[in-house]
C-alpha cells in the first residue's frame, strides 16, 4: 500500500511546505490536461526547483510506493500528465532557470520548466554577437505557456515543423531523474554527436514514462529574416490538397503550409475578421523563408502551382503586421470553434502527404456516415490532419457516434500508411490503438525499454505503452474550452 | 586492426527470413553475429574469436517520390540508392561512400559537410524494421514525416554501432536535387580564428549548405558551398563576398560551379585517406573550438611536416585526425586528442588503431549514459548476439 502521508512529509522536508499542494480545491487544477475526459485527482503536487530536489522527491515517493507523474504546464492533449492512481504530480513549473546561452556554440542550457517562449525572448534580448538572429525553433501553438521539458517529453511539433523539424531535432542532450532517484545525462553538453545509441532521442517523445527531464541542452538555429507569406483560396478541399502535394513534389519546402476547410474559414472569419472570402471552400496558408533575393523565384513557382490547381485567388501578406495577424489567427483557430459547437473532438493522425486529397474526402465521408459535422484545420505540409468532430456532449448517442467515427478515422489513416498521432502523443487517449499500430514484438520492446528505466513501473506507468496495470475508461470525447489546447 | 583472429564464416543475406533464421541459429548455438560495415571495421573493440560475419544486400523497396520518402533495404549500397533516386531527380543528402550500405550509415551515424544544410541521419530517418535479439521482426516509426506513437526507437538506433538489432529496412526522407550548386574555397590565416565567425556565417544570407576543412599541411583552406536556385546562389555569393570583406584573416581562393554530382565525387576523394589510414580518431568537441582543436593537433608536430591529416566539420565540432603511421605516432595522437577532449568536454572515438596500439581505449571519456545504454542492450539483445563487446555490454561499456 502506498504510504501517502509519509510521502508528503518527506516531500515537505525536501521543498518546504510552500512547495507541496494537498488541498483538494487546489488539486482540482491538476486533475486533467488538455484532454478533459481523462481525469484523475492527484494526492498531492510537489514543486521542486532543481535536479537535486527532483531526485530527492522521486526517491521519497518511490520509497513510499507512490505513483509519480511528471508534469510541465499541462498543455498536453492526450492525458499523459494525469495521476490516475492517487499518485503525486511532480511539477517542473518552478524550474525556470535559463542557465546559459552560448551564442558561439549555438546552445542554451535550461531547466525543464522554462517556457518555450521565454527562452526565445531571452535569446533575443541578448542582442549581441548574433543572438538576436538565433532561436529555439520548435513552435507549438501553446509555446507561450508550454515548458521546454514538456515539448521534449512529447516531441512537440508546430507550424514550422515542415521545414525545421519537431522538438527532438533541437535537443542536443538532457538530464533525467530516473525512478530510483538517480540522475543520468544523455548526450549532455554542447556536442553535436555522441557515441553509441542516442538516449536523448529515446527520451524525447517518451511522455514522461522513462523519467523526469530536469535540464536540457537546446540547439539554437538561425531565425529566418526574410519571408513571403500567401494565402490561396480554393473551390474545394481536394484542389487545395492537390496543391500541397504538388508543392512538396516540386521540391519546394515551405516553412509552414496550413489548411482550413470551408467551415473553419467561416468560423475564423466570424471570430477574427481577417478578410478571408467567406464563401471559400478551402484555404491554404503558406510561408516560405530564406535568402531574400531567392524568395520571389520560389514564390512565383508556388503561386503558379496554386493557380494550376484551380486557386480562385492568391493573396500575399502586404507587410509584417498582416503576416503576424495571419499566423495569430491560425494559432487561435481552435479557440473559435466554440462559436459553432458546444463540444468538439480533435483527432491527430498523420498520413503520407500524397494521400491528403483522398484522406480528407474519406474523413468527411466518415462524418456523414455517423451524422456528424466535421471540420478541418491542419498542418497540411506535414500530412498531419486534425479532423474536428462537432457534437453535443449532453447527447449520449452523439458521444458514442463521435467515439466510433474517431476510431474509424484513425484506423483508416493507419491503413494508408499513416500513424495514430503526429504530435499530440498517445497518453491514455490512444493506448487502445497501439496494438493496431505495432505488432506484439514491438510493443514488448517498448515494455522492455520502459523496464530498464523504471523496473517497478513507478513513473507515469500506463501512459504511452499499454501496461495492463492501469486502465482508463474514456467516456466522452474532448469537450469545450480546452486549456492550452491550441494546435 | 583485424576484426578477429579466427576463421569465421560469412553469411550474405537479402531476405528478412534469412536474418531471423540467422539470429535463431545464433541463439541456439551461442554464436554472435558481427557486422562492422565496410568503412568502420576498426571502430571499437575486436569481435569475439568465434562469430558469424554478416553481409547484407538489397535495394530500394519502395520510393514514394511525391512524398519525398524512400523505403530501402539496409543492405542497399549508398551509390545504388542515390542512382535509383536520381531517376526522379531526388537524392539522400548524406555524405557517405558509394559502397557503404544504408544500414551502415544509420548504425554509425555517418555525416559530413552536408549536415549544415540538410541535417544528419537522425533528422532524415522516419522508420526502421529490424530483427531483435530474440529473432523477432520489430517495426518502429513509419513513413510519415511526423509520428509520436511509441518510443522513438528509430532515432535511438542511429549510431548504435549495430549492437541493438539487425536493421534490414530503413525509411527516410529524400530531397530534390538542387538546380545549381557553387563551391567556394576560403584561405584562412588560422583555423582557430574561424571559430569566432562561424555563427555569424551561419546566421546571415551567406549561410552555406555545406562546410568542411581538409588539412594535410600547408595552407589552411575552408571549403563550402551552396545549392538551390540560380537567384539564391547569386545572392549568397554576394553575401559571402561582403562577409569575407568584413572579417580579418579570411580571403577568397576560388569560386566555381559545382553540381551535386561533382560535390559527391570531390568529397569521396577528400574522404579517401580516412579509409586508407592505419590510425584514425574522431574527436567530437563543441563547435566553437573546432578550429582551435585542429591547430592544437597540428602544433604537436612542430615544423612544416606533420604525419597527421585532418578533416573537420567546423559547424558541428567534428574532427577526424589520422594517417598512415605506426604505433608511437598513434599513441602520441591519442594523448593529444584525449587531452583536448578532456579540456573541452569532448569525446574521442578511434576508428582505426595500428598494430601494437591495443592499449588505446577506443572510446572516451566515459559518459553518464553509457551504463544505461548497456542495460538497454541487455534488454534488446539478451543473448549478446549483435557485435558483442564492440562498445557496450550488459552492465555498461566494454573496457
Amino acid at each position: 500500500m502506498p504510504r501517502l502521508d509519509e510521502a508528503v512529509d518527506r516531500l515537505r522536508a525536501v521543498v518546504g511546505g510552500e512547495g507541496v499542494l494537498t488541498d483538494a480545491g487546489e488539486l482540482l487544477v491538476y486533475e486533467c490536461d488538455g484532454l478533459p475526459i481523462a481525469k484523475g485527482l492527484p494526492a498531492a503536487v510537489v514543486f521542486p526547483t532543481d535536479t537535486g530536489q527532483v531526485s530527492r522527491c522521486v526517491r521519497a515517493l518511490a520509497d513510499c510506493g507512490v505513483e509519480i507523474v511528471p508534469r510541465g504546464s499541462g498543455t498536453g492533449l492526450a492525458g499523459g500528465c494525469v495521476a490516475f492512481d492517487n499518485g503525486v504530480i511532480v511539477s517542473t513549473t518552478r524550474m525556470t532557470r535559463i542557465e546559459s546561452i552560448d551564442v558561439e556554440n549555438r546552445v542554451a542550457v535550461v531547466q525543464s520548466g522554462v517556457r518555450n517562449l521565454s527562452l526565445n525572448q531571452a535569446v533575443g534580448a541578448l542582442g549581441a554577437g548574433g543572438a538576436e538572429r538565433l532561436r529555439f525553433s520548435p513552435d507549438p501553438s501553446s509555446q507561450s505557456v508550454a515548458t521546454i521539458g514538456g515539448n521534449a517529453a512529447t516531441n512537440a511539433g508546430g507550424l514550422n515543423t515542415l521545414r525545421y523539424g519537431a522538438t527532438t531535432g533541437h535537443i542536443l542532450g538532457l538530464e533525467l531523474v530516473l525512478a530510483d532517484g538517480s540522475v543520468v545525462r544523455a548526450r549532455a553538453g554542447a556536442l553535436c554527436d555522441g557515441v553509441g545509441a542516442d538516449a536523448a532521442a529515446l527520451v524525447c517523445g517518451s511522455e514522461g514514462t522513462l523519467g523526469i527531464i530536469t535540464r536540457l541542452w537546446c540547439r539554437l538555429t538561425g531565425a529566418p529574416r526574410h519571408y513571403r507569406t500567401v494565402y490561396a483560396v480554393f473551390g474545394s478541399t481536394g484542389d487545395a490538397c492537390d496543391t500541397v502535394s504538388d508543392v512538396i513534389g516540386a521540391g519546394v519546402v515551405p516553412a509552414a503550409m496550413e489548411m482550413l476547410d470551408g467551415a473553419m474559414i467561416r468560423v475564423v472569419e466570424e471570430a477574427f475578421a481577417y478578410g478571408f472570402p467567406p464563401d471559400a471552400r478551402a484555404l491554404l496558408l503558406v510561408e516560405i523563408d530564406g535568402v531574400d533575393a531567392a524568395l520571389d523565384e520560389q514564390l512565383e513557382r508556388l503561386v503558379a502551382l496554386c493557380h494550376r490547381n484551380g486557386a480562385k485567388e492568391v493573396q500575399q501578406c502586404a507587410d509584417e503586421a498582416k503576416r503576424a495577424e495571419l499566423w495569430r489567427v491560425r494559432k487561435r483557430a481552435f479557440g473559435a470553434i466554440g462559436r459553432i459547437s458546444r463540444s468538439y473532438c480533435t483527432q491527430d493522425a498523420c498520413i503520407p502527404r500524397s494521400k491528403l486529397p483522398e484522406a480528407v474526402a474519406r474523413i468527411v465521408g466518415i462524418g456523414e456516415k455517423y451524422g456528424l459535422r466535421v471540420s478541418n484545420v491542419f498542418h497540411a505540409g506535414d500530412g498531419n490532419v486534425h479532423p474536428i468532430l462537432l457534437f453535443d456532449e449532453d447527447d449520449p448517442r452523439q458521444v458514442q457516434r463521435v467515439l466510433a467515427a474517431s476510431q474509424e478515422i484513425l484506423e483508416y489513416c493507419i491503413g494508408i500508411g499513416g500513424t495514430i498521432t503526429g504530435e499530440h502523443g498517445v497518453g491514455v487517449e490512444k493506448l487502445h490503438l497501439m496494438g493496431k499500430m505495432f505488432n506484439p514484438a514491438t510493443l514488448d520492446t517498448f515494455g522492455r525499454i520502459k523496464r530498464v528505466f523504471d523496473p517497478l513501473g513507478r513513473i507515469n506507468d500506463g501512459k504511452l505503452v499499454p501496461s495492463g496495470q492501469i486502465r482508463i475508461e474514456l467516456v466522452r470525447p474532448i469537450a469545450t474550452n480546452v486549456p492550452g489546447g491550441a494546435l | 586492426m583485424p576484426q578477429s583472429t579466427a576463421d569465421n564464416p560469412t553469411v550474405t543475406v537479402d531476405q528478412l527470413q534469412q536474418l531471423i533464421d540467422l539470429v535463431r541459429r545464433g541463439m541456439a548455438a551461442g554464436v554472435p553475429i558481427v557486422d562492422y560495415g565496410v568503412a568502420h571495421g576498426g571502430l571499437g573493440h575486436v569481435p569475439p574469436p568465434r562469430h558469424t560475419r554478416l553481409v547484407q544486400r538489397g535495394g530500394v523497396i519502395e520510393h514514394y517520390d511525391r512524398d519525398f520518402v524512400v523505403r530501402a533495404a539496409a543492405g542497399v549500397a549508398m551509390g545504388q540508392l542515390q542512382a535509383t533516386l536520381r531517376e526522379t531527380n531526388q537524392f539522400v543528402p548524406l555524405d557517405a561512400d558509394t559502397d557503404v550500405t544504408l544500414g551502415e550509415v544509420v548504425g554509425h551515424n555517418v555525416y559530413g559537410p552536408l549536415r549544415v544544410g540538410y541535417g544528419a541521419a537522425r533528422d532524415l530517418l522516419l522508420g526502421l524494421r529490424y530483427v531483435d535479439g530474440q529473432g523477432r521482426d520489430i517495426h518502429v516509426g513509419g513513413r510519415t514525416v511526423k509520428n509520436v506513437a511509441g518510443y522513438d526507437v528509430t532515432r535511438f538506433m542511429v549510431g548504435s554501432l549495430g549492437e541493438l538489432g539487425l536493421v534490414y529496412e530503413v525509411t527516410l526522407r529524400t530531397s530534390a536535387i538542387p538546380e545549381v550548386g557553387v563551391a567556394v574555397e576560403l584561405r584562412v590565416d588560422s583555423l582557430a580564428s574561424l571559430d569566432r565567425v562561424m555563427t555569424d556565417l551561419l546566421l546571415g544570407d551567406a549561410s552555406p549548405a555545406w562546410v568542411g576543412v581538409h588539412w594535410g599541411g600547408g595552407e589552411r583552406v575552408v571549403r563550402l558551398g551552396y545549392f538551390g536556385l540560380p537567384s539564391g546562389c547569386d545572392a549568397q555569393r554576394r553575401a559571402l563576398e561582403g562577409f569575407v570583406d568584413r572579417v580579418a584573416g579570411i580571403a577568397f581562393c576560388e569560386w566555381r560551379a559545382c553540381s551535386l554530382d561533382q560535390y559527391f565525387d570531390e568529397q569521396a576523394v577528400v574522404r579517401r585517406w580516412r579509409r586508407e589510414a592505419t590510425a584514425l580518431v574522431k574527436l567530437i568537441v563543441p563547435p566553437a573550438v573546432t578550429g582551435a582543436v585542429c591547430e592544437a593537433i597540428r602544433d604537436a608536430w612542430p615544423g612544416d611536416y606533420s604525419p597527421v591529416m585532418i578533416d573537420a566539420l567546423p559547424m558541428h565540432g567534428c574532427v577526424f585526425a589520422g594517417g598512415r603511421f605506426d604505433a608511437p605516432v598513434a599513441a602520441k595522437l591519442d594523448q593529444i586528442t584525449g587531452a583536448l577532449a578532456a579540456e573541452h568536454g569532448g569525446l574521442c572515438v578511434w576508428h582505426a588503431r595500428p598494430e601494437g596500439c591495443e592499449s588505446i581505449e577506443p572510446f572516451g571519456p566515459v559518459q553518464s549514459d553509457w551504463a544505461l545504454l548497456g542495460k538497454i542492450k541487455q534488454a534488446m539483445d539478451p543473448y549478446g548476439l549483435f557485435n558483442p563487446g564492440r562498445f557496450l555490454r550488459g552492465e555498461g561499456v566494454t573496457r
